[in-house]
């Protein structure tokens, strides 16, 4: 039973951030009907569709952390490979890149693999020194080579953002250092997603509020340094506050960890609005209805995930 | 037996295939639900094309619905055309008009199929094309629907399956498309260049449903 409903029997520590989550979620949800039920309208029902959503994923994203690694790392690979198909529905390989993109996708369930058993350098190594050899090769073999500089870049690019950046949060759970008690990892990917989603609300509501300077005018003219400002304020306050879940006692780590959540969160965001700009399209796909696509709700985590490993691995175990 | 290998295949196993690993979406696939007979046309770019649209279709029908595909292409004999016939339900026919009386008409072999109350998908291009670019319409389609009047034409618009396996490549990829699937068109008259206008139109629109 404890098996199947882990929330059933999971830290205490980590209980609060369930309350605290579903609190949210429900507060939200009363507001959201009085709201409709005072005033309807279109701003109202589509508040409502990109609330139900929240619940489905945070069901899910809850399930998939607390129920231990294996079901962590088969949700995030999952996750990455939804992210890495839509963001090659969109890129415009040409036919003789089909072997490379293949290797791609068969790259995911091994780098996964090597999180799950928490080898942490063949995950390290895998995609950055391996496979950024091989993939450029394969498309070498194919023998066209009109474009294929193109390719290389953008293939590549693309791999790295979708999925070596995410594999990262699996690694949080699984390597050994990091796990020296049971909740140690799942406290920490708890508050790196907790983090970089409040730090997206943070800097929308900033920006609504008080934004008045655009911070980059040309690829993402909805951000203002108000909301970026407000962002990097607002989810180190809340980060200090959430401090519980994480190993550290000294207040500076952990304001230096919610600063940088926020801080490669907003670069994640700019990244992947700068790359559908570029396309000329609005959101990356229609999967998470009020959302957009996967990779439109995980844009901030695909790049703060990674550097936010690497400060917990630096300060806990250098 | 046929029925249930054709219901095994398209409905279970590539239904779940395309959704999940492939990524294809069905948009208004109610109306597939509410016609008992129909003639699909659609536009052809990719080998996934029949694939797709077979599972789009109700399980309970899926054994009326016949691909219509070339002989000289796919009949020859071989187990591409064992598969064609018995896993895909397809309908070969000669894509030459017949010379001698002899031979059989690609017409009547659809016009048969029709009459004994199954459905057929046409490709009015003919053959697969360039993405995004649509050939003229050959006149069968025309001609079909002058046949059998009674019988709704759905228009079908497939975006996006030339991605996961583009026309010359033997391999198919994850990468998300969309299959539109439209209302049934009414046509205005019974001329031939008015049908294949308005089935082309039909087909195009079925992208804004």
């Amino acid at each position: 039973m404890n098996k199947m409903f882990p929330f059933l029997d999971i830290e205490a520590h980590l209980q609060k951030v369930v309350v605290v989550i579903f609190g949210i979620l429900l507060f939200s949800s009363l507001l959201f009907y009085v709201w409709k039920r005072i005033k309807p309208g279109k701003l109202i029902d589509e508040m409502i569709l990109r609330l139900r959503s929240w619940w489905v994923i945070c069901i899910l994203f809850l399930y998939a952390t607390l129920s231990g690694p294996f079901a962590t790392c088969v949700g995030l690979g999952l996750l990455s490979f939804l992210a890495l198909r839509e963001i090659y529905t969109h890129l415009k390989m040409r036919n003789t890149d089909r072997v490379a993109l293949l290797v791609c996708y068969l790259c995911i369930p091994v780098q996964y693999y090597f999180a799950y058993k928490g080898w942490y350098n063949l995950f390290m190594s895998f995609i950055p020194v391996f496979m950024f050899i091989i993939i450029p090769f394969m498309m070498v073999i194919s023998g066209y080579e009109k474009h294929m500089g193109r390719s290389m870049g953008m293939m590549t690019s693309a791999f790295v953002l979708s999925v070596f950046g995410v594999s990262h949060m699996a690694m949080l759970v699984c390597h050994p250092g990091l796990n020296l008690d049971p909740a140690m990892g799942k406290g920490l990917l708890l508050f790196l997603i907790f983090l970089t989603q409040i730090n997206d609300v943070m800097q929308f509501t900033f920006g609504k509020l008080l934004g008045r300077n655009k911070i980059l005018p040309v690829v993402s003219p909805n951000k203002t340094w108000e909301g970026f400002l407000g962002g990097l304020l607002g989810t180190s306050v809340i980060g200090y506050f959430m401090g519980f879940l994480t190993p550290f006692e000294d207040t500076w780590q952990i304001v230096l960890l919610s600063f940088s959540v926020a801080l490669f969160g907003f670069i994640g965001d700019a990244i992947v609005s700068a790359i559908k700009r570029d396309f000329g399209i609005k959101d990356m796909g229609d999967s998470i209805p009020g959302h957009g696509g996967y990779l439109d709700r995980i844009d901030s985590l695909t790049a703060s995930s990674a550097p936010f490993f690497h400060i917990v691995f630096i300060l806990l175990l250098a | 037996m046929k029925r249930l290998i054709l219901i095994l295949t398209h409905s279970v196993i590539w239904r779940s295939f395309l959704r999940f690993i492939i990524g294809v979406k069905y948009v208004n696939r109610s109306v597939l639900k509410r016609e008992k007979q129909y003639i699909l046309i659609a536009n052809h770019n990719s080998h996934l094309d029949s694939m797709a649209i077979m599972s789009a279709v109700p399980m309970k029908s899926i054994h009326k619905v016949h691909p219509i595909a070339a002989q000289d292409f796919f009949g020859d004999g071989s187990t591409v055309e064992f598969l064609m016939k018995h896993f895909v339900n397809a309908v070969l026919i000669p894509r030459k008009r017949p010379k001698n009386s002899n031979d059989p008409d690609p017409l009547q072999i659809m016009s048969d199929v029709l009459d004994i109350g199954h459905s057929i998908i046409i490709y009015p291009e003919g053959t697969r094309g360039e993405p995004g670019v649509m050939q003229e319409f050959k006149k069968g389609i025309a001609m079909m629907v002058q046949r059998h009047p009674d019988i709704p034409v759905i228009p079908i618009f497939l975006d996006g399956l030339h991605r996961s396996m583009p026309k010359g490549v033997n391999l198919f990829l994850p990468s998300n498309s969309k299959l539109f699937i439209g209302e049934p068109i009414n046509f205005s008259s019974n001329e031939t260049e008015l049908i294949l206008e308005e089935s082309l139109q039909g087909i195009l629109e079925a992208k804004t449903h």
